[in-house]
Parts: structure tokens; C-alpha cells; sequence
């Protein structure tokens, strides 16, 4: 409990500090926002297009689909706002051998990487994203209960630890490789066509490999199915076991990464 | 006299095609991964459309291995496609006040750009037609593919000036940053709209026919789309007109450069933003 209450004034700070810093270069403030505000926009657009042609891909119609894409705009949002920035400069700093600055703080390094650049100008994605669900919930024609957005909430908040394990995960590769664009470049294409292409689509070892291996695949598609009522308990159970799996293998990786770092730049 | 000018002039742009097609073998892991990761846009497709012809035959006139020849050829224009770097090396030099390299050289900057992007094209055409023919065979398409050679030759020719007028483009968005400074940002959301206007997402044929009717009279209407569209064999009375309106977009747009280039160079001032 003394550990949180400090960890939370720790952030605090840095978000104090961020403040400071994104006030002094004002420049390309609100970027994000319009990167991946096109993003989904366009998203939209395309599956408006698909939908003038189509009744349903699978079972879900045009308002499921809405869900689905404002849901992992806002997954996103919310990691571009929080941790994303931070999260992204961790090979930077194991390179570079910047992680010794971290590392003699009294405080997590990890904590202070995922806090430390906070991005206040993608908060209007967030506010868009929850429109587009708002949007996507009236044309599907659902009527909500407390206890449905209870779980759509629940599955929101684990889906985003997920995105985030896979995040830090993914960079911890630089603890043992010299380079892991590779790995970047996968997780671009995993995101990308999950952005795209709902869980539902997947099947034989598509299936295995975006929902298990690279779990992209059910980061917004559990939250919609808790929402529309397609979620039972055998799916509730497979999500919370592989957000709780990549948990383990994320802090084991980072552990015993921190181990193998040598503190010289490369 | 002017014969030896031309020579000289071509032999100039060559040699800058040849440094940069060679000096992609520095890059082998680089060209692997660019192939493999051609998959995502067939995955894509196969997974969407597989789901959606389960329910139906035919949509917006597509049969379901029409679809995927669509997206397999569209997919490999969009590779060879690669002319974005060239907005994105000239805002970060004017920024970072380097671009007096490009300056000094005895050399036309948007040839050198241009003989560049002909340098990295045909290194790649070659790796990007075989990654095709592996997913065609991998997804076992049955792929549809005109014969008619008129169509071929106008498709072919199209493509050509797809990729002259995205170079054009990108030079043109790229020396805006003489003007405007800080363009990075609008170069990103660019990116994402021009692959849903070139038809990269999803074919404009889906698109209501009003909006695919005032796109025609737009460049990038015939980037991809129109080519790919004439190669699985439709649209076909589209062919000579569309080559018309691309070369006016050519035309056009080397005037804008011109123009643009003559207005705000005197603003460059070597030493960085």
C-alpha cells in the first residue's frame, strides 16, 4: 500500500514534469490525434462501403462493426495518451545505454518509461472513440444494462494491460538482440490487420496465431462480444488467461532482461 | 551538339538509378521482410471476403477469387509503390539544413529523385512479383488475369504514370517544407488517406457511384485502382481516357513544382529549422 501511494506521487511528478516539457515545444501537439484520427476515420469509411454491399460479415451487421472499430481506436487512444511514447524509446535507451539513468533511481524503471511521456493531445481520440462506439451501440439497436456495461468496462481495462505487455514485451527483445525493428515491423502488421479485421474472421491457425500468439486479435473483439452478448464463459476465461499468461512472460522477460543488460551503448 | 547533352543528361540520371538499385543489396533483410509482410494485405482480404461470400456470390461485381486477383495485383502496385520516402528525406533535410547536398549536385533535383525511385522500383519488382505468384499459390487463388494485350499495354502505361505522378507528388508535398517548416504530421495522414483513395483498402467499386464517378477525375483514381481493375478485366472502356487524365495530373503537377520550387527556394537557408 506505501509502495503505491509512492508510485502514484512518482507519477504524478512525471506528469508534471511532461506538462512542463510539452509546453515548451508545442510543435506537432495535437499530431497524434490526426495520424490516427484518420486511422479510424478511414476505418469507418471503408467498412461503410463494404456494408452498402453486404448485410453482415459473419454475425456481426454495420453497428457491431462501428463497435469494434471505435473500441480499438479507444484502446489505442488510451495507450497513446498514457504509455505509448514512453514505451517506444525503451530499445533507444538499452542501445544507448541510457537505461543506467532509470536504473539508479529509487524508483520502478519501468514505471517511470511508461509514464514519463504522457501525450495530452490524443485525449480528443479518445473522446472521438467513445462517439464512435456511442454511434456504433444506435445502430445496432442494443439496449444497454448496467451489468453489460460493467463487463464491457471490465474487458476494456484488461484488453489495455494486454496492449500494453505486448508493448513493453516486444521491446525488451532489445535486452538480448541487437535490433528488434523486425519484431516492430510484425507487431505493425499484427495491429494493422486487426484493426481492420475483427476477431470473428479468424479461424484454424489464423485463429492460433491472433489470439494466442500474438493476441491483436481479441483486444477489441472480447470487449464488443461482452457488449452484444456473443461472450460466455469459456471465451471470458480464454481472455483473462492470456492477458494473465503474457503478464507473466512480460515480467519474466523484462527481469531477466534487466539482468542481461550491460550498460555499454552499442 | 544537343544530342551529346541528352546523352550526358541520361547517363547522369543511370548512374543515380544504378548506385541506389545496388545499394539495396545492402538491405537483403530489409527486401525479405518487405516480401513477407505482403502478406498482411492478402491475409486481409481473404479473411474479409472469405467471410463475406460465404454468404453471397457476387458482390459489387466481384466473384470471390476475382476479389483476391484484385487485391493480390493491387496490393503488388502498392509495393512498388515506394515513393513516400522521398517527401519524408526532403522535409528532414530542409530541416536539418542538409539539403544543400542535394543542392550542389550537378544534377536536376526532382531527376535525381525520380532516377532513384527507377533505381529502388526494379530492384524490388522482381522480389514483389515473386512474393505474388508464392501467395497465389500459398492461398490458392484462382487468378483471374486479362489477355486482351491492349488492356495489358494500357495498364502497364498507367502504372508508369501512377508512379511518375506519386513521385511528382511527393516531391511537390516534400519541398512545401521550404514554406510551411513542420509538414511531418501532415505527411503521415496523407499516407493514410491516399491507400484508401488509390483503392489499396478496399476496391472503389464498393464506393457509392457518385463519389467513384467525381474520383475519376482525380490522379489517383489510376495509381492502382484503374490498373489493377483493367488487369482482372473490367472496366476497360476506362483505359484511354484514364491514360489522358493521368498524363493532364503529370502536367499539372510539374507545373505546380516549377512554380513552387521558383517561389520559396530563396527561403532555404542551409542552416536548418
Amino acid at each position: 500500500m506505501k509502495n503505491m501511494g509512492k508510485n502514484c506521487r512518482v507519477i504524478k511528478e512525471l506528469v508534471r514534469i511532461r506538462f512542463q516539457n510539452l509546453m515548451m515545444f508545442r510543435l506537432g501537439f495535437f499530431g497524434p490525434f490526426f495520424v490516427d484520427g484518420s486511422l479510424f476515420a478511414i476505418q469507418l469509411i471503408v467498412f461503410r462501403a463494404v456494408y452498402a454491399n453486404v448485410e453482415r460479415i459473419g454475425t456481426w451487421g454495420s453497428g457491431e462493426m462501428i463497435m469494434y472499430i471505435g473500441t480499438f481506436s479507444l484502446l489505442n487512444a488510451v495507450n497513446m495518451v498514457i504509455y505509448f511514447f514512453g514505451v517506444i524509446g525503451l530499445p533507444e535507451k538499452i542501445k544507448k545505454g541510457e537505461m543506467d539513468l532509470y536504473l539508479t533511481k529509487p524508483v520502478s524503471p519501468l514505471l517511470r518509461i511508461s509514464f514519463e511521456k504522457i501525450n495530452p493531445g490524443s485525449i480528443p481520440l479518445v473522446i472521438m472513440s467513445l462517439c464512435i462506439i456511442g454511434y456504433g451501440i444506435h445502430v445496432s439497436g442494443i439496449s444497454l444494462n448496467a451489468g453489460m456495461i460493467g463487463a464491457y468496462i471490465f474487458w476494456l481495462l484488461i484488453m489495455q494491460v494486454l496492449y500494453y505487455e505486448m508493448e513493453v514485451l516486444i521491446r525488451c527483445a532489445s535486452f538480448y538482440l541487437v535490433s528488434n525493428a523486425r519484431l516492430e515491423q510484425l507487431e505493425e502488421a499484427g495491429l494493422d490487420l486487426c484493426m481492420k479485421l475483427p476477431g470473428i474472421a479468424f479461424y484454424g491457425i489464423y485463429k492460433l496465431i491472433f489470439y494466442c500468439l500474438l493476441p491483436y486479435g481479441i483486444m477489441a473483439t472480447l470487449p464488443v462480444q461482452s457488449l452484444i452478448g456473443e461472450m460466455n464463459r469459456r471465451l471470458a476465461a480464454f481472455g483473462i488467461a492470456v492477458v494473465f499468461g503474457f503478464g507473466l512472460i512480460t515480467a519474466f522477460v523484462w527481469k531477466n532482461g534487466l539482468k542481461h543488460y550491460n550498460s555499454a551503448g552499442a | 551538339m544537343k544530342t551529346d547533352c541528352i546523352v550526358k543528361s541520361y547517363r547522369k540520371y543511370r548512374e543515380v538509378a544504378r548506385i541506389h538499385l545496388k545499394s539495396q543489396l545492402a538491405w537483403r533483410a530489409d527486401v525479405a521482410f518487405n516480401m513477407l509482410f505482403t502478406v498482411s494485405r492478402i491475409l486481409f482480404a481473404n479473411l474479409l471476403w472469405g467471410i463475406i461470400f460465404a454468404g453471397n456470390d457476387v458482390v459489387a461485381g466481384f466473384t470471390f477469387h476475382g476479389m483476391l486477383s484484385y487485391y493480390i495485383i493491387s496490393s503488388f502496385l502498392s509495393q512498388i509503390e515506394m515513393s513516400d520516402g522521398i517527401s519524408m528525406e526532403i522535409t528532414w533535410r530542409i530541416r536539418g539544413g542538409s539539403f544543400t547536398n542535394y543542392m550542389v549536385l550537378p544534377i536536376n533535383i526532382e531527376g535525381y529523385f525520380t532516377a532513384m525511385e527507377v533505381g529502388v522500383v526494379l530492384f524490388y519488382i522482381a522480389f514483389d512479383f515473386i512474393a505474388a505468384a508464392v501467395w497465389i499459390f500459398l492461398f490458392r487463388i484462382q487468378f483471374v488475369f486479362t489477355a486482351d494485350p491492349f488492356v495489358i499495354a494500357c495498364a502497364v502505361l498507367m502504372v508508369l504514370l501512377g508512379l511518375l505522378f506519386m513521385v511528382q507528388l511527393n516531391y511537390f508535398l516534400g519541398i512545401l517544407t521550404l514554406k510551411y517548416q513542420e509538414i511531418s504530421t501532415f505527411l503521415m495522414i496523407k499516407n493514410n488517406i491516399i491507400a484508401l483513395i488509390t483503392g489499396s483498402i478496399v476496391p472503389l467499386a464498393l464506393f457509392p457511384e457518385a463519389l467513384v464517378q467525381a474520383m475519376r477525375w482525380l490522379p489517383f483514381y489510376y495509381v492502382t485502382y484503374l490498373p489493377s481493375m483493367l488487369l482482372v478485366g473490367r472496366c476497360r472502356e476506362e483505359a484511354l481516357p484514364g491514360l489522358l487524365i493521368l498524363a493532364g495530373w503529370c502536367v499539372v503537377m510539374q507545373v505546380l513544382i516549377i512554380f513552387t520550387w521558383n517561389k520559396y527556394r530563396k527561403k532555404y537557408d542551409g542552416v536548418g529549422i
